[in-house]
């Protein structure tokens, strides 16, 4: 049979009614755990699985597994347009692909273009879940294949890559940015190491074992830094600016943003192949990409429609491309698909090389009822947005608690720990600080996230090579990796020493 | 105004409410749990790697069987905390969590080895635990890709013997532990420096068939279960296993270490631990339920899907069986030098 016929069967299988129950309530949940911070898409899916195994128990086994995939996956891409709620509006990321929306988004809702912004986020999502979906159903094999070449090298040069891209975010000077950077991968450092097991920087103290956690610096350093921000400096002007003018975005907007969504949905599918890499990567490259190529990149990190655009659609893509080695290798490449691996094996569907002979019907019904669910995502998002757009308006001593308040909860439903709380405040205390002396923080949490990663994949490259650092450079990828690492951090530096105004470095 | 927050509250409410059907639609059959209220909640059991390897296996298969025969009224959910073989999550379970009667964790040797071997000693052992029942046999497995041109465990120790740095040995867990100890342990019986070998730790036995499949490894040394699927779609070829017999299944043509003329053989078992200070009524409840699951039909097919072989010890015997199993290890590091002084 052909790729066509089997996804015909697919949606042959999607559109079974129940399916479609079970897609529309996993988009549904996806979306409220998305804009909830603290349920994360993994706590999301795992909590659910039980539920579902109850409301699938009447099937026979491949339709169950089917119905249940087909509910969890709407979780996970849901979860994917929910998300960059809670960032655009209260500058609080519930997840990191999300961090990095924040920086326009927060920006264009204070200027009381949230409406446009959360529109776009979802349109941008839509667009780019298609996209990711067309190239599951059209290249999963052969990108599968080149996901495996992918080797400790090129994962360790992609990921520098990420790094040194970092001091492109926000911030008028580059070694702020890197300062940060570089705090970032110190606080990456702590806990157990995951290579040989020493621990390291714990001082003994058991909460430190497993590291510190990124959702409670995120949460501390953005949402509770702005809280305190506006306390501080009785930030009263703001009651004015946050009027809403219009909640879809204008013509000018959907043309700004058109080429954004569309590179964003192919980078973010690319990388999110890659095992390992996943949405966070993908959303940041996105965010970088678009300010390089603009014609005014200054306009970024003030509320540019393209820095909301193009990491909204590159992490819905990258969840996309995550389920390709999901499905054709048996190789979850997140926290989110190992779970939904682990709930397709309950059903005794093994995700690996031979799914799609052995169980066409779950593999395809999946990827249809994907299709639909992105729909209905875009038909239940729209409206959403002129509901969650009024948050804005809510008055600041209202505002505030609330903020405060999901800001612990969140951070204590992940970590179950006092010891995160009093992270939580002091990382805000130190957020305000930061942003207030134009530090910025997002390249300390996206240090945070990438540094273990780096370092692993860094110490098993050096393994295979018997010591040899030459292993980066003779790899073909890596070494383009690392040329483009290079050139973003020194063509800025030679250009001004040359004297030259560069504009990473204006004023305004 | 008011109407807002309603929207806005209806959106967090749906999560909640949805958070509470997994608990509320049980409640009523508490009352029949032998030992008291235990358990009031979902108990989660936590495998100390990522998805897909040996743990996280047998964990999805313990909570899937539970809920299967309805042996548990409460969900058993499985959480997946990698990182350090099994060490990071060990020293959260010994210490953050010891009072915890409602987190359960998979464990196998690596339990004894990271609390024996010298680098990247874990502080804490199984006597920082309370051993709930052994559940499964399983063995390692020497695994070449199928186009590679080692045909035979004796090809590859000839190779890894002629040039250690040519061969790369990767595994799904860290060095010293358990992926690792099943790689050198013919490298060590063929007379070579088991510390020349090139070993490189992925998180997971999943990464590490990846890493395979890409080139990125030579061989790899995982579990025999979690190999079959990838034998039997032709990607892989198992060059030696490390059971003292040969194994039944999929893998039956597969000769042992000793059919290679190696005089070794290695025993992964797998069990369940509750945390050290277990509260007696849910320690009760465990050993109890442990031993009803594991003479359920579900359970015994759900065994054979995964070739794993039975070998039930309830609490006590599975005691007694680590005390021996730790000697066994401390011998075996020893002989690599590896143990802790």
């Amino acid at each position: 049979m052909s790729t066509v016929q089997f996804l015909m069967d697919g949606f042959a299988t999607a559109f079974q009614w129940h399916n479609l129950l079970f897609a529309f309530a996993g988009v549904v949940i996806g979306t409220a755990v998305g804009v909830l911070p603290g349920i994360g898409p993994m706590s999301g899916v795992a909590l659910l699985i039980p539920v579902t195994a109850t409301l699938t128990s009447g099937l026979p086994a491949e339709a169950a597994a089917a119905s249940s995939i087909i509910l969890l996956a709407g979780v996970y891409y849901g979860a994917m347009y929910g998300g960059s709620t809670t960032s655009i509006l209260l500058n609080t990321p519930g997840e990191s692909s999300s961090v990095v929306t924040t920086l326009d988004g927060y920006q264009m809702a204070k200027q009381g273009r949230a409406g446009a912004a959360l529109s776009i986020a979802a349109i941008g999502s839509f667009i780019a879940g298609i996209v990711a979906l067309i190239g599951l159903v059209l290249l999963a094999q052969p990108l599968s294949n080149i996901a495996l070449e992918f080797g400790p090298a090129e994962y360790f040069s992609l990921m520098l890559l990420g790094l040194a891209a970092v001091s492109g975010l926000a911030g008028n000077s580059m070694t702020k940015a890197l300062i940060m950077t570089i705090a970032g991968l110190l606080l990456a450092t702590i806990g157990i190491d995951a290579v040989s097991g020493i621990a390291r920087f714990t001082y003994d103290i058991p909460v430190l074992f497993s590291g510190i956690e990124f959702l409670t610096i995120a949460v501390g350093l953005f949402a509770l830094g702005e809280v305190f921000k506006t306390i501080l400096e009785k930030d009263e002007e703001d009651e004015n600016i946050a009027k809403i003018n219009r909640i879809f975005p204008t013509k000018q907007d959907l043309k700004d943003s058109t080429p954004p969504i569309i590179r964003g949905s192919l980078l973010g599918f690319f990388i999110g192949v890659l095992p390992g890499a996943g949405a966070t990567l993908a959303s940041f490259f996105s965010y970088i990409t678009e300010k390089k190529v603009s014609k005014n990149p200054e306009k970024f990190g003030k509320g540019a429609i393209e820095g909301v655009a193009a990491p909204e659609s590159a992490n819905n893509a990258a969840s996309g491309g995550a389920m390709i080695p999901l499905l054709t290798l048996g190789i979850p490449g997140s926290g989110t698909t190992a779970i939904l691996m682990g709930a397709l094996i309950m059903y005794n569907v093994q995700p690996g090389p031979l799914l799609f002979e052995e169980n066409p019907d779950v593999a395809w019904g999946l990827i249809a009822s994907m299709f639909i669910g992105n729909l209905m995502l875009l038909v239940l998002n729209m409206p959403l947005v002129r509901v969650f757009a009024k948050i804005i308006q809510t008055p600041k001593k209202y505002l505030l608690p609330i903020i405060v308040a999901i800001s612990v909860f969140g951070v204590y439903a992940v970590q179950f720990a006092t010891f995160d709380l009093y992270l939580l405040i002091g990382c805000g205390l130190l957020g305000y600080l930061l942003s207030k002396n134009d530090y910025p923080v997002a390249p300390l949490v996206l240090a945070l996230v990438l540094g273990p990663m780096i370092e692993n994949n860094m110490r098993r490259a050096l393994t295979i090579s018997n010591g040899e650092f030459s292993i980066f450079l003779t790899s073909p990828l890596s070494l383009v990796f690392l040329i483009a690492a290079a050139a973003w951090l020194l063509v800025p530096l030679l250009l001004k020493l040359k004297g030259r105004q560069v504009i990473i470095n204006e004023e305004d | 105004m008011f109407k807002k927050w309603s929207m806005f509250a209806a959106a967090g409410a749906l999560t909640l409410g949805l958070a509470a059907c997994s608990s509320s639609s049980t409640d009523e059959n508490n009352e029949n749990v032998s030992g008291g209220s235990y358990p009031e909640r979902a108990v989660t059991v936590v495998a100390p790697s990522g998805a897909g390897g040996g743990w996280d296996l047998t964990a999805r298969s313990i909570s899937k069987i539970m809920s299967d025969t309805e042996l548990m009224e409460q969900p058993l959910t499985v959480e997946n905390k990698p990182g350090g073989g099994g060490a990071v999550f060990m020293a959260e379970f010994a210490t953050k969590e010891a009072d915890n009667d409602y987190m359960l964790m998979v464990k196998s040797p690596p339990i004894l080895i990271n609390n024996h071997k010298a680098e990247g000693n874990s502080p804490y052992g199984y006597k920082d635990t309370k051993p709930l029942a052994q559940l499964t046999r399983d063995y390692g497995a020497i695994v070449v890709k199928a186009d590679s041109e080692f045909d035979s465990l004796t090809s590859l120790l000839d190779a890894i013997k002629a040039d250690p740095s040519n061969i790369t040995l990767a595994g799904g867990s860290a060095p010293g532990s358990m992926d690792h100890l099943v790689g050198i342990l013919p490298v060590f019986e063929y007379g070579i420096d088991p510390k020349s070998v090139k070993y490189v730790s992925y998180d997971g036995g999943g990464e590490a068939i990846a890493s395979l499949l890409g080139g990125n490894a030579d061989v790899i040394a995982t579990d025999a279960s979690t190999i079959t699927e990838y034998v039997k779609s032709g990607d892989v070829r198992v060059l030696a296993v490390s059971s003292p017999e040969k194994l039944e299944g999929e893998l039956s043509d597969v000769p042992t270490f000793k059919e290679a003329g190696l005089d070794t053989d290695f025993t992964i078992w797998r069990g369940i631990f509750g945390p050290k200070n277990m509260s007696d009524a849910a320690f009760e409840y465990w050993n109890t339920k442990l031993s009803e699951m594991v003479e359920t039909e579900e359970w015994k097919a759900e065994l054979e899907k995964n070739g794993w072989a039975s070998e039930y010890r309830n609490a006590d015997d599975f005691t007694t069986y680590l005390e021996e199993q730790e000697k066994v290890i401390i011998e075996l590091l020893t002989a690599l030098d590896m143990q802790k002084q």
